[in-house]
């Protein structure tokens, strides 16, 4: 394993029994099948109200509640929960349900804040999966928030074979125009910036045929190669995203376009979008400015 | 040659052909573990006299393997008893009144899981349960409404509770007097099997201790009072629902009655004065012959347990009478029409099992409660292998049958391992309270979710045979404002009632819980006196605590 990547935390669940009822087959074996999938997984047992499930979850810091109900009480019993964690803001803990539950009942309950119900017949492989998945787009307590907040995306990254038989589709159709052109020698890569609001397009064509831009169009084809963020502090965003267990392709800040700073994350760890960070500099403020000035 | 060595030249010819074209798995096994041979020949109880009539001998007579009455369904058939009970107490009466209208026999009563509970319709503990899987029952005037025009003199009625079972006995009592009906024409059922609810249903209130007094209350409160009434339905039903095999359903359903049998025993019963109304309650699941074997080999375990154990004399004690009901949790949520399949064949399995009561489970109860057409269709399941199929023309029409005599000496002899195995550990109780049955069905459980998971066991319409889209049938659906209406009624029955005449009753009742005497009287006399459910199971909860599980 690399420096910088870190043992990722088992997902922490909560298997919760809510209400009377007693049927707990599904629970346990539920329990006991998250477990063998590698998580760590808490049952509460039987005869929880929702206040008692809730404070266990937010006592033992989960990323994830499923709920169990046979007896019918899915509907009073299941958005309790949700609203009670929203009250207590912990509304960033998936909670997804299973029992015997009607269709029709599914609907509401999503709707109701219930991410999913998983009825009988579910696989335990499909619920962990699930779990995997969506416990980060509702937000993990685990994930350390970046020191350096992402502002808002500075620019996108297109990688083109030609710069000079793409640019007239973002100047003549699109109407936009280009304010920019530099070649990074480095990296093999010439670049032009075409701005859209606050958001610039960033064109790359190769300069050489073993540049990363040129393996990125030999592999995918021509198209959106990655998307920048801008930071106050790239070092800070690196580290953070190091120690949250993402695989960094720049371990330090370095050069970019346009003079500012740039880091890149490898899409492996960013489910599949390569993610650069990038942060203006007063440097990179004049250099522009006096490009713009030149011009 | 003997017929030994037949059969070993036949198998050397048919592995020869094997070899060249396999069979479908190479090795067969079945749930419980028992591996099923090619072929089955006969057993020694099938060529030698002494041997038949010690193992199986005639149906009536001891060791029962072939059915506890001589005649079987030649004299009648067995009862069809289904389960019925959702929101109120009107309704549930008027679903009762359907059902014997349509040709049942019996009534068979579920409650909601605050009556199972021992707690009012109002009681915050209640949100959202009120009607939800049975009939919410609080005080005798919803039990008054449940029988309304049902005389209680020509039904007999089995109720599934067992934490408050005196409760509701006693309610039932109560308006068998307001109807007229002397205790003695009642018959039915109470459940009141606690052991199991502690290792696989749930509906537990109070420790071990005092839930096994009540349970010896009503024992001997019965034998003297309600003769006709079965005092407890000891239930592998539960235990195979929470996953366990057919071997663990006998042996845990067994090694639960020697503990109550041993606990009326302690208490000063004589064992034939309360053993003949024992009764029992099995699941029917999906392994037809497994199933029929089941049921044969707990039938002539109970006769040796109650004659060589308890030293019991009556023949009425020694005789394993049982209600089947089909397996809940072989049922689909996917294609539900193709249950009422699997129902047909569980449900003749307990016939040829020699069932005395059948309850056949409704094609939607993977997904609700029944609609009256599903109830209806399960019903007629039952009326179909009665009056067309001709099965029950015969007594024990699979006795002989090489594979299920071979299977029923198969699981006879895995469940003696583990009643051997939990009377080593200090019986039912202890097994219990170690959480010994609760961790060997939570590992069949698994084991079998795992197996379905990988495609090795294969459920029709679930991992194999799909269909694209599911078309969710119409469902039946509780009223979501029963628990407020029901607390108004409450409201009103806390108002009109004498607050000297229950408060008094409540305050022997704490009294008497105190002390060894039984609890029954005191319990029908605060019925009696419009003390609510909840009120009469607060007293004992603060005299005898409540369970707590063990965590493990």
């Amino acid at each position: 394993m690399r420096e910088g990547d870190k043992v990722p935390q088992p997902i922490r669940v909560l298997i919760a029994k809510p209400g009377l009822d007693g049927h707990d087959r599904g629970a346990l074996v539920v329990a006991q099948g998250l477990r063998d999938e590698g998580m760590e997984v808490i049952y509460t047992g039987l005869r929880q109200t929702p206040e008692q499930i809730v404070a266990t979850a937010i006592q033992e810091d989960v990323a994830c509640i499923g709920l169990s109900s046979l007896s019918g009480a899915h509907l009073a019993l299941f958005p309790e929960v949700v609203r009670l964690l929203r009250e207590q803001h912990a509304d960033d803990i998936l909670v997804i349900g299973g029992g015997v539950v009607p269709q029709e009942d599914i609907a509401l309950l999503k709707e109701a804040g219930v991410a999913e119900v998983f009825t009988p017949g579910s696989t335990i492989q499909r619920m962990a999966e699930y779990i995997r998945t969506h416990i980060r787009l509702t937000g993990v307590n685990d994930w350390p928030i970046v020191a350096t907040a992402t502002q808002r995306v500075d620019h996108i990254g297109v990688a083109v074979k030609s710069i000079a038989q793409a640019l007239p589709f973002y100047t003549g159709v699109l109407g936009l125009r280009a304010i920019h052109e530099e070649e990074i020698p480095d990296q093999g890569v010439r670049a032009v910036f075409v701005p859209v609001g606050d958001v610039d397009i960033e064109l790359l064509e190769p300069t050489r045929a073993d540049s990363p831009i040129a393996k990125f169009i030999d592999t995918h084809g021509p198209g959106v190669h990655h998307i920048a963020y801008a930071v106050d502090d790239v070092a800070a965003a690196l580290k953070a995203a190091a120690a949250a267990g993402c695989r960094l392709i720049d371990e330090k800040p370095r050069p970019g376009g346009q003079g500012k700073l740039i880091g890149f994350v490898h899409p492996k760890s960013t489910y599949g979008a390569l993610t650069e960070f990038c942060q203006r500099t007063d440097t990179a403020t004049d250099v522009e400015g006096g490009e713009s000035n030149g011009r | 040659m003997t017929l030994h060595d037949r059969y070993q030249a036949w198998q050397a010819n048919v592995e020869n052909a094997v070899a060249k074209r396999a069979e479908r798995k190479s090795e067969f096994v079945n749930h419980s573990d028992v591996p099923v041979e090619r072929l089955y020949v006969p057993t020694a109880a099938m060529v030698d006299e002494d041997s038949y009539i010690k193992q199986l001998g005639f149906p009536g007579e001891f060791p029962y393997t072939r059915g506890i009455q001589p005649t079987m369904y030649r004299g009648r058939y067995w009862t069809m008893r289904q389960y019925a009970g959702f929101g109120s107490a009107e309704e549930t009466n008027t679903r009762f009144r359907y059902l014997l209208s349509q040709g049942q026999t019996g009534l068979s009563t579920a409650f909601d899981l605050p009556t199972q509970i021992g707690y009012d319709a109002d009681d915050p503990f209640a949100r959202g349960e009120v009607g939800k899987v049975g009939v919410s029952i609080s005080s005798r005037l919803d039990m008054e409404t449940l029988f309304h025009k049902i005389p209680l003199d020509q039904v007999s009625t089995s109720m599934t509770i067992n934490a408050p079972a005196s409760v509701l006995l006693a309610m039932y009592l109560v308006v068998a007097e307001s109807q007229g009906v002397p205790w003695t024409r009642v018959s039915g059922t109470v459940q009141n099997d606690i052991l199991k609810e502690y290792v696989a249903r749930g509906t537990y209130i109070f420790p071990p201790k005092p839930s096994m007094r009540l349970i010896t209350d009503i024992f001997d409160f019965c034998a003297r009072d309600v003769p006709n009434w079965n005092t407890i339905s000891i239930s592998g039903y539960h235990i195979r629902e929470a996953g366990s095999t057919a071997v663990q359903e006998v042996a845990f359903t067994l090694s639960n009655a020697i503990a109550y049998v041993q606990s009326a025993v302690d208490a000063g019963l004589a064992v034939d004065d309360f053993a003949p109304r024992l009764s029992f309650f099995f699941n029917a699941h999906n392994d037809f012959f497994e199933e029929i074997a089941k049921f044969r080999a707990a039938r002539r375990m109970w006769a040796h347990i109650m004659k060589e154990r308890f030293g019991a004399k009556n023949p009425r004690s020694m005789q394993l009478r049982f209600h089947t009901q089909t397996g809940g949790s072989t049922l689909t949520a996917q294609q539900p029409d193709n249950n009422i399949v699997r129902v047909t064949l569980q449900a003749l399995a307990a016939v040829l099992g020699g069932t005395q009561s059948l309850h056949t489970n409704s094609r939607d109860e993977a997904l609700a409660l029944p609609t009256e057409d599903s109830a209806r269709i399960a019903l007629r399941t039952q009326q179909i292998i009665a009056y067309e199929s001709g099965v029950a023309d015969t007594v024990d029409p699979l006795g002989g049958s090489y594979y299920v005599e071979s299977l029923t000496n198969s699981v006879e002899e895995r469940a003696w391992q583990y009643i051997d195995y939990i009377d080593q550990l200090g019986g039912a109780v202890a097994a219990i309270e170690q959480g010994y049955m609760q961790q060997e069905i939570h590992k069949a459980a698994y084991d079998m979710q795992r197996a379905i998971e990988r495609g090795d066991e294969v459920v029709v319409g679930v991992n194999k045979f799909k269909v694209d889209h599911e078309v969710e049938p119409d469902l039946l659906r509780v009223n979501p404002r029963l628990g407020e209406e029901q607390a108004r009624r409450l409201a009103k029955l806390r108002e009109d009632r004498s607050a000297a005449e229950y408060t008094d009753a409540l305050e022997k009742l704490r009294s008497a819980a105190g002390e060894s005497a039984n609890l029954m009287p005191y319990i029908v006399d605060a019925v009696r006196k419009y003390a609510t459910i909840g009120e009469i199971c607060n007293v004992l909860r603060s005299v005898f605590g409540e369970y707590q599980p063990p965590i493990f």
